[in-house]
């Protein structure tokens, strides 16, 4: 494991006087790109992306825009097929030691609860990734104990992964993901195949880590899960056709047709209103912002 | 569901506290040494030691009898078996079936046996978890690694199969009766049939299991895993002495049993 | 002319007798075995829906709708009351018949599909109902244009090789070429990206439409407005409230009671000063009376 970069601020001259300095930028790439073999057209064409410590940066876009290809990139499981600058935590993506140094750095939680929990309970998955990295017996044991009362998961700890709800094993499997300490953390649709009271767990779950310090890059096609962003990017096939604040996105009511994306009822209404004329200043997400907009009474 | 395929039984009796590497080793000299010698006082030794170490374990009769009931026919077929066979002066025949003294001393004794083995082995099945006995054997498979045999991922390969048990079986469960809901019918007609039935139901299992060993895959090495690597574990095996005197106590039962 | 008797109709191929199909049940319960005892699931469910109209099943989860539609289906047979399909119940000769015209979509339907092209795979209902091929070649055609798979382009095209949207079409075409009468679906929209969401909606809005009796198990309360007259809300195996939406005095309460909120559009009219029980079914409606 790389030592973090030295920060300025960490030292113990007087902090007043101590310039302020950007957070470290821990997710950084340019011109990514990704193309499947054999495939006719890149999967991911010229993708730039740079998070940094405690941003969140949402990534929206339809089915097949490369949004998954993005987390796997990310997360050094897969070798882009070429990039000016690939860099994960300070590692290249483009060599295949920094890809594997990568993995320990950013985590990667993917869609289907089912389909990453290995182990025969809830504490010995939750373990799993520090066993990988040959942890000591009794350091495994405190750090899934963190994890495990972090996530609520406590009461479930020797359960077995089939008798868990669909939040609860997400929610296991953020746990197994974070006990390997991260810098950086990608979340590809994580509530996709969830219920809403799974949905709701999760996202609590998530919005407790903002305050740690993690870069986080939220994958998803949900307007709603959107809005506490701090930069949103959106892929259309492959290639970037927004970056900025969320309220941007939200301001072009073409865009969020054309990207097929999930709006919450008051932003249904919105595009309604506007296939009638009557267009609202900007996509309102919740009952009381499209009141404001209409201009009705509370 | 308590106790999932693997029959295990949660608890903390002494019995659950061995190295699962000792019980192993114990149970397998356990069962080889039991058809060493055809004597009934043999294996009352056995069954002895068996009773004892189930009682030590405190599991309730009702998972061990779950856990013999499926032998229960092999049992009852050794029995039928040795009358067919049976050597010695019948007193009574009907059929192919003769009844002799010996014959039923034989098929009394052959079918304790078999009661007394399975006993033996629920022990160590009742009492040890799945992802312990893995580990365990993977210890003591150790010395085929040098044969190029993949110990640890073949036990990681075990835990894994284990877990996923019943979630196929209730995915299973889910795609027949979507395809019965489309006028799909196991139940009747003969076995080409039947079997000609159930491709709707093995196809998507299938795949749904190869998309499966891909996502979990790609899940299992963004958490680090490589084939391989030496791994360390949660719950470590840790012998002790406990499991010195139970290899001992193990040792001792066998030579009574031999010269009994 | 003459009405076609039952075997008649299996040799001949489907003819839609009515759009819809009316469904009742009467006291129906239903418990299963699970570890030696024997866990209830339905406890004296009594409800009817006339034949066209459309019921959303809705409740937390484990509150026993899938256990409810797979009963209605017959997948599994009711301890106690009876399910009424036409106001036959199961002694009824024409029971097994009507039965075969009751589809059931189950969650995640795209897991069901194993054959080698849409079309096929599409077509196993009806092949499995033996009608003769000509008839299975018209419903399935039917049934792919109506999800949105015209099979000019679809019906060659491997299960796997289409998008989890698609797939989740075929699956429900799959179910439609059956022609069923009453269609039981059990949370359709789970799992879905929102374009085929909303192409869903639309889709059973036209079928709908074409009156066939609609029952569906969903989570959303919002979907479950704009796609049902009527609504019934089950807790523990038991019926809490069904009927009409009412969001008056009666009404709020127990929606409150059962963690459910108010559909979005019904509380928008209530912001608004509007009387609730006008409120628009879809966005559509809502838009053009508030332009």
């Amino acid at each position: 494991m790389t030592a973090p970069p030295a920060h300025p601020a960490a030292s113990p001259a007087d902090p007043a006087a101590a310039p302020a300095f950007p957070a470290a930028r821990l997710l950084d790439v340019s011109g990514l790109h990704y193309r499947y073999p054999g495939a006719p057209a890149d999967a991911l064409a010229g993708l730039d992306l740079q998070a940094a410590e405690g941003e969140f940066v949402a990534v929206v876009g339809a089915n097949g825009s490369g949004k998954s290809t993005l987390a796997r990139l990310l997360g050094g499981l897969q070798k882009p097929t070429a990039a000016r600058r690939a860099l994960a935590c300070g590692h290249d993506l483009l060599t295949e030691e920094g890809r594997l140094v990568a993995r320990r750095d950013v985590g990667v939680l993917f869609q289907n609860p089912e389909n990453q929990l290995v182990a025969e309970c809830v504490e010995e998955d939750v373990a799993f990734g520090l066993e990988n990295l040959s942890w000591p017996a009794p350091e495994i044991r405190r750090r899934v104990d963190e994890m495990l009362s972090r996530f609520g998961l406590v009461s479930l700890r020797r359960r077995e992964p089939h008798l868990l709800s669909g939040g609860q094993k997400q929610r296991t499997a953020l746990a197994g993901v974070l006990a390997i300490p991260r810098r950086a953390l990608v979340l590809d649709e994580p509530t996709a195949m969830l219920d809403p009271a799974g949905r709701r767990e999760v996202l609590a779950a998530v919005d407790g880590l903002r305050a740690e310090g993690l870069a986080i890059v939220f994958i998803t096609q949900e307007m709603d899960e959107v809005v506490g962003a701090d930069r949103v990017i959106a892929l259309e096939r492959g290639t970037e056709v927004y970056a900025g604040p969320p309220q941007g996105l939200f301001d072009d009511v073409q865009l969020v047709r054309r990207l097929r994306l999930g709006l919450p009822a008051s932003g249904e209404l919105a595009l309604a209103l506007a296939a009638r004329g009557r267009r609202l200043a900007s996509l309102p997400l919740t009952l009381d912002d499209l009141l404001d907009e209409l201009g009705g009474p509370r | 569901m308590k106790a999932s395929i693997a029959q295990y039984y949660p608890g903390d009796s002494a019995v659950h506290r061995f190295d699962p590497r000792a019980k192993f080793v114990a149970v397998s000299a356990l069962a080889l040494a039991l058809f060493v010698r055809d004597s009934f006082a043999s294996l009352a030794v056995y069954a002895a030691a068996a009773a004892l170490a189930y009682g030590l374990s405190r599991v309730p009769l009702r998972w061990f009898w779950r856990a013999f009931r499926p032998l229960l026919w092999l049992v009852g077929l050794t029995f039928v078996a040795q009358l067919v066979f049976a050597p010695g002066e019948a007193f009574f025949s009907v059929w192919f079936f003769h009844l002799s003294w010996r014959g039923l001393e034989l098929a009394a004794f052959l079918s304790l046996r078999l009661v007394v083995l399975v006993l033996i082995g629920s022990v160590l099945t009742l009492t040890t978890a799945p992802i312990a006995l893995t580990d365990g054997l993977a210890w003591l498979g150790r010395p085929l690694r040098r044969l190029r045999v993949p110990t640890d991922e073949l036990a990681l390969m075990v835990t894994i199969a284990l877990r996923f048990i019943p979630t196929l079986l209730v995915e299973l469960e889910t795609i027949m009766r979507a395809q019965r809901a489309r006028g799909a019918d196991f139940r009747s007609g003969g076995l080409r049939r039947r079997v000609r039935a159930l491709v709707p139901v093995l196809i998507p299992l299938f795949v749904l299991s190869f998309r499966r060993a891909d996502e979990l895959a790609l899940a299992m090495e963004a958490r680090c895993y490589r084939p391989g690597i030496a791994r360390t574990r949660l719950h470590p095996l840790r012998a002790s002495w406990l499991d010195a005197v139970l290899l001992g106590a193990t040792a001792a039962v066998i030579a009574v049993a031999l010269l009994v | 002319m003459k009405p076609r008797g039952d075997a008649e109709r299996q040799l001949a191929g489907p003819e839609r007798s009515s759009a819809g199909m009316g469904l009742a049940c009467a006291g129906v319960s239903f418990s299963y075995a699970e570890g030696g005892e024997r866990l209830p699931a339905l406890r004296d469910v009594s409800f009817a829906l006339e034949a066209g109209g459309s019921l959303a099943l809705v409740g937390a989860s484990g509150a026993g709708k899938t256990t409810l539609l797979q009963v209605i289906r017959g997948l599994d047979e009711a301890d106690g009351g009876a399910v009424l399909l036409d106001g036959a119940s199961s002694g009824d000769s024409r029971y097994e018949a009507l039965r075969r015209e009751v589809g059931l979509v189950f969650q995640i339907p795209e897991l069901q599909l194993f054959a080698a092209t849409a079309f096929d795979d599409a077509a196993f209902g009806p092949r499995q109902l033996a009608w003769p091929e000509g008839a299975v070649a018209a419903a399935v055609d039917a049934a792919l244009e109506v999800v949105g798979l015209p099979p000019a382009a679809f019906g060659g095209r491997h299960p796997y090789s289409l998008s989890g949207g698609e797939q989740r079409r075929l699956a429900l075409a799959g179910v439609l070429a059956m022609r069923p009468r009453l269609l039981l679906l059990d949370e359709p929209f789970v799992s879905l990206d929102p374009g085929t969401r909303r192409d869903l909606v639309a889709i059973l809005q036209r079928l709908k439409g074409d009156g066939v009796t609609l029952v569906l198990a969903t989570h959303d309360v919002d979907l479950a407005w704009a796609l049902c007259d009527e609504v019934l809300l089950l807790a523990e195996g038991r019926v809490a409230a069904v009927g009409a939406w009412d969001f008056g005095a009666a009404g709020a309460p127990l929606l409150a009671a059962n963690r459910l909120r108010e559909p979005f559009l019904v509380e928008l009219w209530r912001r608004l000063g509007r009387d609730p029980a006008t409120a628009p079914r879809d966005f559509a409606a809502a838009a053009e009376a508030l332009a």
